[in-house]
């Protein structure tokens, strides 16, 4: 392996579980059932069973690409396509990355800018993530990770709050089975697709894993936790609205969230919307550290002055980006990016690295 | 760590001056060396001394008794009838130096002033061995460390009778000269641990050492952290439950005090008397623990984040309550939370400076007569006044002292997050708090295992206390050269019924 981690900053095989999960659950968890909702109906479900089939394929092709290739993804860009086109391929994947996390960082203040303080302005909470991110990456990967299963497991609990509301749920709205046509439940799968988007930083993060080939039972697990926490909310959801309602919600699960009462907790929304900061910051941290490494590789740069540019960026980009259909954009534009990515560029790189073998291989 | 890297250079005994001159002149120079002119029927001889730090009567029967009895002339024959392991016959000054401060008898001949014969009767001052006070528990010993080292290293050798219990000494620090001991159990102690804990005493060079815990705080991974890096205990049977564990202990001359390497967050909430009950009230006991801490950090926050912004959350009935506790105190919410806050410090800071009686008194008047005053003159609402006094006590639950300092300190940037945000401040200190946590290192070692990095087997210890069966391995923290507890073949062995 062209790129050597010391044994010290390695992480345990078991670690990809929380990586993957923490990566794939995040804010988009709170709004992803009307999209897929919008196309597949009451067959939603179905829908995200699709696509978590899918993306564990895709899981297992990064894994052959990376098993093979022996480095992460800017050593493979660098020995399939030479220097000058591997590097600039990898430069657009940081930038991706980079995009990523502010997109991410932007959708939660807009959160809590709807739900829970109307007139923040945007800066303060930019200010403090980018302070919160700097400390976070420069505590180097184990520091993330940490970060990870703290954000699997602290909000664990909310996903059995989530199911309070089927207290109100009629399940005769899933039936029949199968109403909706099959190139729909597949438009809904591509849409769904993008809900377990963030596995791709494994093609960054791959060589910081202890026994990497062993991890990829611990990646599926990751990823197949999180099929089965999206497929149970949606049920859920599609359980507790009825379709046209659905259609117009943008945060379905916040909406949930607005029922649950406790004895001594109502508007449990205050502390959802609280608790998911703690779902978000690793998200964050992770594309942020991600983007910062692959700088480092790609650069003559150390590592903490790439994420003090990072963080700059970020207090300079993030305001930038206003109103509602900004993000909306934004956030349109990063899933097509990232669906490309992980549908298309991924198995033609993993193509790509087959073919080289062979070649090889003859000479 | 450069503060104790420095180089400094203190006045040391001038070794170019003649034994005899120099004894003279420190003799005249300090009030408490005393020289003195002893008369035998066989000759003189002048003995030189610090009258505080020997044991004179020792000095009269093993020494001068002989001397007057026998006959000598010479540094030979004065060895010879005074038949003791520690006399010892020199002409170095520095020696001389060292000894004299630390309970030697210089004796010295007129037919040979600069060369002396030295005999250690140090005296034997020292506290008996008394109760713990910060670490009290109901069942278990009641056995505490005392200041003297060596009692102290009886207390824990009487607790590890082995070959393989070690203790290595260090003396550091220019002026205060501290013996400091490092116990550990060479099976069992990783190497790596034993010898950072060595190299990072010997690296101090801060000249006054005033005890283990400052000490601790000398060698500890993070100095900016406001989490207590190593455990300290005073109780013998704490350090030596942790010696069998694979960790490393020091303590140095002086301190009641022993610190525990490396340690992680949860043992700061654990007590040795969580295994001297059974495991079921143990287990229950220390989640008790583990939430009042939680509680004890989170309360007022909530308090202030719900009434300054989220009173929605509150349902109907519970916030009529609050509402007319509340409607006739001018201030907001974050004010009135540090104001009583405040109140309660002053209180613990008070009771503990004060002594035990007077203390008391103060508790009473401040807990209940400051309390119900400032309800009654509607400067606090009753309901903070509650969750406040709750904390309070919660806080107190930390086993280890120095833990439960840093939950009354940690509260206060919570407080601020709730004041300026909301739930959402809270969150961000939250995940503040968590981030550093991760960070932190204790020799080395992960400050936040078992969580990350997760070690589930170590669990089994960590929110309850299973049973002593299942509790075969020693923590991975210590890194121990070998882990299992029991037999192997003893390990998971259920008889079958009627068998």
């Amino acid at each position: 392996m062209s790129v050597k981690v010391k044994e010290q900053f390695q992480v345990s095989p078991v670690m990809a579980f929380f990586l993957i999960h923490a990566m794939q659950v995040g804010i988009g968890v709170l709004g992803y059932q009307q999209v897929i909702a919008k196309v597949s109906g009451y067959d939603s479900w179905i829908s995200i069973l699709l696509a978590g089939i899918m993306v564990s394929i895709l899981i297992s092709i990064i894994y052959y690409l990376l098993n093979h290739g022996r480095d992460d993804v800017i050593g493979i860009h660098k020995a399939l396509f030479g220097r000058w086109a591997g590097d600039t391929l990898s430069f657009l994947f940081i930038i991706y990355l980079f995009i990523l996390g502010i997109v991410v960082l932007r959708t939660y203040i807009e959160i809590v800018q709807v739900w829970v303080f109307e007139d923040l302005p945007t800066w303060v909470l930019t200010i403090l993530a980018a302070y919160f991110l700097y400390y976070a990456v420069s505590g180097g990967f184990r520091a993330v990770t940490g970060l990870c299963v703290a954000g699997v497991f602290i909000p664990s609990v909310i996903f059995f709050i989530l199911l309070m509301p089927l207290e109100y749920g009629k399940f005769l709205n899933l039936l029949p089975l199968f109403k909706t046509s099959f190139d729909k439940l597949m438009l809904g799968a591509r849409e769904s697709t993008l809900s377990f988007l963030g596995f791709e930083l494994l093609l960054l993060f791959y060589p910081f894993l202890k026994e990497q080939r062993s991890s990829q039972k611990w990646a599926q697990i990751g990823h197949w936790t999180s099929v089965f926490v999206y497929v149970v909310l949606m049920i859920v959801t599609l359980a507790f609205f009825s379709e046209p309602q659905l259609k117009m919600t943008i945060w379905p699960t916040l909406t949930l969230f607005k029922i649950i009462e406790f004895p001594f907790v109502e508007r449990f929304e205050y502390l959802g919307i609280s608790i998911w900061m703690v779902i978000v910051a690793p998200n964050i941290a992770m594309t942020f550290w991600a983007a910062s490494r692959g700088m480092k590789r790609l650069f003559p740069m150390k590592q903490r002055s790439a994420v003090i540019i990072l963080t700059i960026l970020t207090v300079v980009v993030t305001p930038l980006i206003e109103d509602r259909e900004n993000i909306d954009t934004f956030n349109d534009i990063i899933s097509k990016i990232g669906f490309w990515t992980v549908l298309v560029y991924i198995p033609f790189l993993c193509l790509c690295q087959f073919l080289a073998e062979k070649i090889r291989k003859k000479e | 760590m450069n503060l104790f890297r420095r180089k400094r250079q203190y006045r040391a005994a001038p070794s170019s001056k003649r034994v005899s001159a120099w004894l003279r002149e420190i003799s005249e120079n300090s009030k408490d060396v005393s020289a003195e002119l002893v008369e035998t029927p066989f000759g003189v001889l002048t003995l030189y001394y610090v009258d505080d730090l020997i044991n004179t009567e020792r000095l009269n029967m093993d020494a001068l008794r002989p001397l007057k009895k026998n006959p000598w002339t010479s540094y030979s024959d004065i060895e010879r009838i005074i038949y003791s392991d520690t006399i010892k016959r020199t002409t170095d000054i520095q020696e001389i130096n060292e000894r004299l401060f630390t309970g030697s008898v210089v004796c010295q001949l007129p037919s040979a002033p600069d060369e002396v014969l030295m005999l250690e009767v140090p005296t034997n001052v020292q506290r008996d061995i008394s109760i713990p006070e910060t670490e009290f528990s109901v069942v278990g010993p009641r056995e505490a460390f005392v200041e003297k080292l060596e009692t102290n290293v009886f207390l824990i050798r009487k607790r590890l009778p082995i070959e393989d219990f070690r203790v290595k000494n260090i003396t550091i620090g220019e002026l205060s000269k501290t013996k400091t001991s490092v116990f550990y159990i060479d099976s069992i102690a990783d190497k790596a641990n034993v010898n950072t804990v060595i190299q990072r005493i010997k690296d101090v060079e801060y000249d006054e050492i005033l005890g283990s815990n400052a000490l601790s705080q000398m060698i500890q991974d993070h100095s900016f952290t406001i989490f207590p890096a190593f455990v300290n205990t005073e109780r013998p049977d704490r350090a030596a439950a942790a010696l069998a564990e694979g960790k490393v202990v020091f303590m140095c001359d002086g301190s009641p005090e022993a610190i525990i390497a490396p340690s992680t967050l949860v043992e700061f909430f654990t007590s040795l008397e969580d295994y001297y009950l059974p495991w079921h009230i143990a287990s229950f006991v220390r989640l008790l623990r583990l939430i009042s801490v939680t509680f004890s950090i989170i309360a007022t926050p909530v308090y202030v984040a719900v009434l300054t912004f989220h009173y929605e959350m509150i349902p109907k009935d519970l916030l009529s309550t609050l509402i007319a506790s509340r409607s006739n105190i001018p201030f907001p919410p974050l004010i009135e939370a540090i104001f009583l806050e405040f109140t309660i410090e002053l209180l613990r800071e008070a009771g503990a400076r004060l002594p035990t009686k007077v203390g008391q008194t103060i508790g009473i008047v401040g807990g209940i007569v400051i309390g119900q005053a400032s309800v009654e003159a509607g400067l606090t609402s009753n309901v903070l006044l509650i969750v406040v006094a709750l904390a309070a006590l919660a806080s107190f639950t930390s086993p280890v002292y120095q833990m439960g300092n840093t939950i009354r300190i940690i509260r206060f940037p919570f407080m601020i997050g709730a004041a300026l945000m909301g739930g959402i401040g809270i969150a961000i200190s939250f995940v503040f708090v968590v981030t550093h946590l991760i960070r932190l290192e204790s020799l080395g070692r992960p400050y936040f295992a078992p969580f990350f990095p997760l070690r589930i087997s170590d669990w089994r210890d960590t929110f309850v206390r299973l049973p002593f069966n299942v509790l075969y391995k020693r923590p991975h923290q210590s890194r121990a050269a070998y882990r299992q507890k029991l037999p192997a073949e003893k390990i998971g062995k259920k008889k079958d019924i009627d068998e």
